[in-house]
């Protein structure tokens, strides 16, 4: 079984905010005009992860079904003058690269993960196989429009990070990760977020061979 | 400096597809010194600027639904052993950069619901999972040109923590509109051919179709994948940290692990003019002598799928005995060690296969016979 603890855990459930308020609640989090050309999801990834303190030797495992959705619709849109601006942000990592750009801060791992149901138990495989002494395993999502009229985008936007490492003493949870032969099995990021925001324990097969559990201690 | 990753892996098996055909043909039409890229209107059916594009054959750059790109990936596909993938312990890791996101812009342009059960990573996904029959151990991965890379890095250590018997990395990019029109906003997608590390007034890149897969496993296979590096500069979304920091710090793990070792290097190599400066340089610093080649000047850039497509090749050229050189570039080159055309590779014990991506993001493996 893999396992790994957490001292520090963050994370942003701002409703129904639009993009503009999440601007201007976290303009101070970010260097001074930096937030312009921010997406709200990379905002509040940056909001989660300054708290974390991320370093360059950390390993930074980020999820996301949709990623940065409005900036995908907003560049599509764009056509048949594509916005050059608009094509860079939405590239799937882009949010957790508007932080570390605006705070310049290189990182030797980076590792995206996109998918649906099995998404939440991948990304934390990545996570604990990470050889790094600490992972810094984040995710969210923001809240389309006409993407999310048709089903393609998040109903809800959220963010979050959990750094992860080896040490036991002070830890406020806990993650597992156990081998199984079990056939099938599902964790959706949503509500992954939701066990890790209302500080609720899991324990779920959450893919094929991978039983995800959270421990608060 | 930190180590690079010590878990070497066979790749027992492998193929792939470029607008040229499968890995002999595309090595074949290298070694000729052949150009896949050809002028093609960067809009697509609305027309505009005739840029260097590498399209499958007959594959238009507009999607349709079903997508266009199909028929390749199921030929593909179809040369994958079958071994139950996606079961507990055959784990797949699909990377790509765009996914079918062609169809969202083929939504947008037509309105036909139709184009959007292709349109994001886990619905384009989920469709081929489920047409392949692969079970639902099936990771996702999204990291610009490096996300072959990162499905090579995380199989590897997979195999090595004991999670799976055998793995299979899985990596598709096909150009579309939505691709093409944003490189060309950009700038670095413009009428010029790429001509990868030549000193010239200005860069510019082609793309490419292309799709690839490896299955690894820990002791069967005539390849070995024995290390591989990474780094992400975070400098700038699109440009590199000028003095070439990101690329010491990816390729500078992998000269260790290769230490006496006789190389040559397959770069990212794309046409741009300050990275592939700032690439040549690293490569003659930390591999004095090593013959440095890219394909994207013949190929384009296949995107996210790069990496693996050129690993495929590589393993090609070292079957063959040659190497293709760096087509579509001339003297003269940022370093003596560009080789411009095809050498024999007998003499050397293996390759360096780097690629780079947005965000400063940085990969590179060591491959060798096993």
């Amino acid at each position: 079984m893999l396992e790994r603890h957490f001292h520090t855990v963050r994370t942003e459930a701002p409703g129904l905010e639009e993009p503009a308020g999440t601007r201007e609640r976290l303009r101070d989090a970010f260097p001074r005009g930096a937030t312009r050309r921010m997406s709200q999801l990379g905002m509040l990834l940056g909001s989660v992860l300054g708290d974390c303190g991320p370093t360059g030797e950390d390993t930074i495992v980020y999820a996301s079904a949709y990623a940065e959705t409005r900036a995908l619709e907003a560049y599509l849109a764009s056509f048949p003058t594509p916005s050059p601006t608009l094509f860079q942000t939405s590239i799937h990592p882009s949010a957790v690269q508007q932080v570390c750009v605006a705070r310049q801060l290189p990182v030797r791992a980076f590792f995206p993960h996109a998918g649906g149901a099995q998404l939440v138990a991948h990304a934390l495989r990545t996570a604990m196989l990470a050889p790094s002494h600490r992972t810094l395993l984040c995710g969210g999502e923001e809240r389309g429009t006409w993407l999310l009229e048709r089903g393609h985008a998040s109903a809800e936007t959220f963010a979050f990070a959990v750094a992860l490492s080896r040490e036991r003493a002070g830890a406020v949870g806990t993650l597992s990760l156990e081998a199984t032969g079990d056939e099938d099995g599902e964790l959706a990021l949503p509500r992954f977020f939701s066990a890790l925001h209302q500080r609720r324990p899991l324990a779920q097969r959450a893919a094929p061979g991978l039983t995800v559990t959270l421990k608060w201690h | 400096m930190p180590s690079a990753d010590p878990f070497p892996v066979r790749v027992d098996s492998s193929a792939c597809r470029t607008a040229f055909g499968d890995a002999r043909a595309t090595c074949a039409a290298l070694l000729a010194g052949r150009r896949a890229l050809q002028p093609h209107p960067i809009a697509g059916p609305d027309g505009g600027d005739a840029v260097p594009l590498a399209p499958m054959p007959g594959r238009s750059l507009e999607e349709t639904a079903p997508p266009g790109w199909l028929p390749a990936v199921d030929e593909l596909a179809a040369e994958i052993p079958a071994e139950g993938w996606g079961s507990p312990r055959r784990p797949v890791f699909v990377t790509s950069s765009n996914f079918g996101v062609g169809s969202l812009h083929a939504f947008q342009r037509t309105g036909a619901p139709e184009h959007l059960a292709y349109g994001t990573p886990f619905a384009c996904v989920d469709f081929l999972r489920v047409r392949f029959g692969w079970g639902a151990n099936v990771a996702v991965l999204s990291h610009a040109c490096v996300s072959a890379h990162l499905g090579l890095v995380l199989a590897s250590r997979t195999l090595h923590a004991g999670l799976a018997d055998r793995a299979l990395v899985f990596s598709f990019d096909f150009l579309s509109p939505f691709v093409t029109g944003g490189f060309g906003a950009l700038k670095i997608l413009n009428a010029g051919f790429p001509a990868p590390y030549a000193v010239r007034d200005t860069g510019s890149i082609g793309l490419g179709d292309g799709l690839a897969f490896a299955v690894l496993a820990r002791d069967q296979g005539e390849f070995t994948l024995a290390a591989h590096s990474l780094h992400n500069e975070m400098h700038h979304l699109t440009a590199n940290e000028p003095g070439g920091a990101g690329f010491s710090a990816c390729l500078g793990p992998v000269a260790a692990a290769a230490a006496g070792l006789r190389l040559w290097v397959k770069g990212h190599g794309t046409g741009t003019l300050e990275a592939g400066r700032l690439e040549a340089e690293a490569v003659a610093r930390f591999f004095p002598g090593a013959p440095l080649v890219s394909w994207k000047g013949s190929l384009g850039h296949t995107l996210g799928s790069c990496g693996l497509v050129e690993l495929v090749l590589a393993i090609e050229s070292l079957r063959d005995g040659r190497t293709p050189g760096t087509v579509g570039s001339a003297a003269p080159f940022f370093t003596e060690t560009v080789a411009a055309e095809a050498f024999a590779n007998g003499g050397y014990d293996g390759a360096v296969l780097a690629s780079n991506a947005f965000g400063g993001a940085h990969a590179a493996c060591l491959l060798h016979h096993a």
